[in-house]
Formats: structure tokens, sequence, C-alpha cells
């Protein structure tokens, strides 16, 4: 392409954006009103995300040892636990430690370790975490098993209850997004056909004369990814600001809630909307211009 | 120039607008095409852009087999034709030289070869006075001047025009008549789809005449014809 060509595309897609300021105007409100309701979702869904990760990583087994194993014994259960698959960690309490604990957890209600008599009733255990929580249920069976085992617990109907809860939200938040960048290349696309429904005419003239079709299109082509780039880059501001004030709201009344940091998130984020909203501005441009070629 | 050979067009809704019509047009001429209006005359002009397709048939314009051109070619065939309209197709946000200067950038011509074609072209047909003006300034006899100039700029060989009077008064549409007469002298093929009578006797040209898709007349130095 010539210099002087990509010039007259640069400066013919400047001015029919000036020309149409308004249309112009509207179409970069909807680009970043509609990026920045899909951004909300995209930060919504990566949060939920995180919080869903967040509990399974927290789902452990507790396995209760018998009382009178020999510490050969007890080495050989946490040997044997270690090598499962997707088992993380282990971690191992005494008798002690767990009284200790509980000691610790109960010191306002003094009578309640005082109907004990002195005595300890709390057994040794073993507390798996795992690398995929998916192997609870069934390392639990297994567990269940081991004759130094008294008994192995983790919270059953909860931890099927919360997959089952993740599973939906994660497929949920994939649909939605695809349904809103479907939704908003249809937006995008019908306004930019505003802008070239009107100058039809000029499409016409250009074709009888002789221009070639990508002569058409590029400047249309540059409107599109210029509407795409300024909305996308007030979606991605509007977007920081909203995540920030969220952030901050969260952290001062509901601290325990974990949420994904600004930063890298945010910025890939923001990136992802903007790369989106260029490419969905391009080819919104082009399908617009299609019924307007078959002169 | 010109070559028709047992073209005909259907449209999709079965109605058949040009019948088996063979016709031959050699450089230089002048034609009219005459008849009523839904006789075929249009989808004449939009075979030879390739606006249309034909269903059956041949056309040849400048040595090129129209109907076979690949997409891609399509706006090298119509780079050697010039079209005007009925309605003029000015771009309104324009001046006139810019109007006309556009059908060259378009075509990625040099700027230095379009300042003075453009002032050339608009000298022809009589507008080098009114090169800064906006088409809302210009009367339509004007205005039908610059998408003349618009249409011969690139130098075509073949200038097509859809009723171009058809919007002007008798004193204005003899007045783009000598222009095209002036143009044609120049050696571009000239073809003229019209209802305009008075015109067509005027000119003593040669006259082919559509009724129902078929070429029912073609004479040299004709006139319109005698049906009302």
């Amino acid at each position: 392409m010539k210099i002087r060509t990509m010039r007259y595309f640069i400066s013919e897609s400047l001015q029919s954006f000036w020309r149409n300021s308004f249309m112009s105007i509207a179409s970069i409100a909807t680009v970043a009103l509609s990026l920045f309701i899909l951004g909300i979702f995209m930060t919504m869904v990566a949060n939920l995300d995180y919080f869903v990760d967040n509990l399974e990583s927290q789902v452990q087994i507790s396995v209760y040892l018998k009382d009178d194993l020999t510490t050969d014994q007890v080495m050989s259960v946490g040997k044997r636990l270690k090598e499962l698959p997707d088992v993380k960690e282990i971690q191992f309490t005494n008798k002690d430690q767990a009284m200790d604990a509980l000691k610790e957890r109960m010191k306002d209600q003094p009578g309640i370790l005082a109907a004990l008599g002195g005595k300890n009733p709390l057994p040794s255990s073993y507390e798996i975490t795992f690398t995929n929580p998916e192997a609870v249920k069934k390392t639990a069976a297994i567990v269940a098993n081991y004759p130094e085992v008294e008994s192995s617990h983790y919270g059953q109907a909860i931890v099927e209850q919360l997959f089952k809860i993740t599973t939906i939200i994660r497929w949920g938040g994939i649909a939605l997004i695809i349904f809103l960048t479907l939704a908003t290349l249809f937006i995008i696309s019908n306004t930019i056909r505003l802008t070239v429904f009107a100058r039809r005419k000029e499409i016409g003239i250009m074709k009888y004369v002789g221009a070639t079709n990508w002569f058409i299109r590029w400047p249309f082509l540059l409107e599109g990814l210029l509407l795409g780039f300024i909305g996308g880059l007030i979606a991605d501001f509007a977007l920081f600001q909203f995540y920030e004030f969220v952030t901050v709201a969260i952290h001062e009344s509901l601290a325990f809630l974990p949420l994904v940091s600004i930063y890298p998130f945010m910025y890939q984020t923001g990136g992802i909307l903007l790369v989106i909203s260029m490419i969905i501005g391009a080819i919104g441009s082009t399908i617009s211009l299609k019924r307007y070629m078959k002169v | 120039m010109i070559d028709l050979k047992d073209v005909s067009k259907m449209y999709d809704n079965g109605s058949a607008a040009l019948d088996h019509v063979s016709l031959h047009i050699n450089k230089g001429e002048f034609v009219f095409v005459v008849g009523a209006s839904g006789a075929g005359k249009s989808t004449l002009i939009k075979l030879l852009s390739h606006e249309e397709l034909p269903s059956s048939g041949s056309v040849v314009v400048n040595d090129t087999e129209v109907n076979k051109l690949s997409k891609s070619r399509v706006p090298y065939l119509r780079r050697k034709m010039g079209i005007v309209f009925q309605d003029f197709r000015l771009l309104p946000n324009k001046t006139a030289e810019e109007n006309v200067a556009f059908a060259m950038e378009v075509i990625e011509t040099p700027r230095r070869v379009i300042k003075e074609r453009v002032r050339t072209v608009l000298d022809l047909v009589g507008l080098a006075g009114k090169a800064d003006a906006l088409p809302q300034n210009l009367s339509g006899g004007e205005q039908q001047r610059v998408a003349i100039a618009r249409a011969i700029v690139n130098r075509p060989l073949l200038l097509i025009a859809d009723e171009p009077t058809g919007n002007l008064d008798p004193e204005t549409s003899r007045d783009i008549m000598d222009t095209f007469k002036k143009i044609n002298h120049m050696g571009t093929t000239v073809l003229m789809v019209t209802h305009d009578k008075q015109m067509v006797d005027m000119m003593n040209k040669r006259v082919i005449e559509i009724v129902d898709g078929k070429v029912v007349r073609d004479e040299q130095k004709g006139a319109y014809g005698d049906e009302n």
C-alpha cells in the first residue's frame, strides 16, 4: 500500500469520525457501556472462581487414629497417606496438641473442660489437604479402611453441594461471557451500520467509478477500530475505578471474602477487553458494509 | 466496443427483463436506447457495468467478457466506463471540484495529476467558474455537468448515461446534450438511455428501441418513434 493511500484512509476515517461526531459518540458510548458490563461479569466470574478455588482448597479430611498405636504405626499411616494420589499436604496432631487447641477454644467455658475430669478423650489425627479437591471422597473411603484408623471425616454433604454449585457457576459464567460478547458485537455492528448507511451514497459512487473493495473497506475498518479502541479505553478506565471501589468496600465490610488483587488481574482483563473491543469494531464495520458493497 | 450476443436476463421473480438481445456498438458511436418504463433499458446498463449478470448469452465491453469477469476485476472494468445518472448522485458535502476529484482519488491517481485534470474537465463541461461551489448552490443543469465531469475525468472509453435529462427542463437538456456531443466528438463512445423524444429527434443519431425486453428497432439516424 502506498503511503499516500494510507494517509488518505486515515484522514477519511478521522473526517468521517468528526463529521458524524454525534453518531461516533453514540457508538463509543455503546461500546464502552457494553464492554463495561462485559468487564464486570468477567471480574465477577473470575472472583467467584477464585472464591470457589479458595473454598475447595480448604476442603480437608480429618483422619482420627486409634488410641493404642505405637509411634511406628503412626508414622507408617503418615507415609501411606502421603503416597495417595492428589494429596497435597498432611499434618499430624497428637492427643496433647488436640487438647491444647480445645482448651484454647473453650477458655470462656471452663465448666466443660472441668467435666472431663483431667482425662484426654481426644484422638491423635492427620489433616489431609488436596491438590485436586475432587479426590476427597475417594480418599476418605480408602483411609477409613486402614486398620489403624478409627474414622475419617470431611463435610460430606457440604462438599458435594459445593461442587455442584461451583460447577454451575463456572459454566454459567462462561455462557454469560459468550452471550455478552455476541450481544456487544451485535450492538456495535448495528451502530456502525448507521455510519455506513449515512455514507451509502458515497460507497455507491466509489463502486461505480471503479474503487476496489478493499479501498472502500479500509476507512470503515479503521473507523471501527478507532471506535472500538476509544470505547474499550473508557470501559477499561471505568472498570478499574469500579473494581477498586468494590475491593475497598468489600475489604471494609466483608474482610473474610477473598478477592483477586488488582495487579496483574485487572491489567490482563483490561487488555483482553481492549483487544476484544477493537476486533469487534473491525468485524462490526465489515459486516455492516457488506450490504452496500453489492453494487 | 459493446457486443451483446443472445443475451437474456430473468429476475428471480420469473420476469424476463431482456429476451435474447443481440447488438453491436462500435467505438466512437453515439447511441440512444429508447423504450417504455420497464422495457429492460436499465437492465441493459446494469449488465454492461456488471451490476447484474445475464441469465444467458455473452456481454463484451472493451474486449472484456463482462459475464465471465472475476469479482476482483470488476473495479478495473468500471474504470474504463463513466456512468451518469438521472439523479446526479453527487456528494452533498463536497464541492464541484472535490466531487470530480473523488473519482480519481479512489482509484489512487497521483495528486498532481488530479488537480490538473479536474480543472481541464470542469472547463470542458463549462463549469470552470463554479469549481468551489457545493451541489446545493448549483442548478440542476450545473449539477449534471459536475456528474458528467466526474464520469469522464478518468478518460473512459465508454460513457453511459441513464436518463441524464430526466430531471431537467428542455433548454437545460439541450445544453447537456451539447456537452455529450462534444465528449463524443473527442472519441468517447456514448450510450444514452432516455425518454426524451425531443432530444432523440433533434440529435439524429442511432436509435435502439426495446419493447418487452426485445430489440424491435435499430436504425442509424433514427427518431424516437411514433408511439406517443
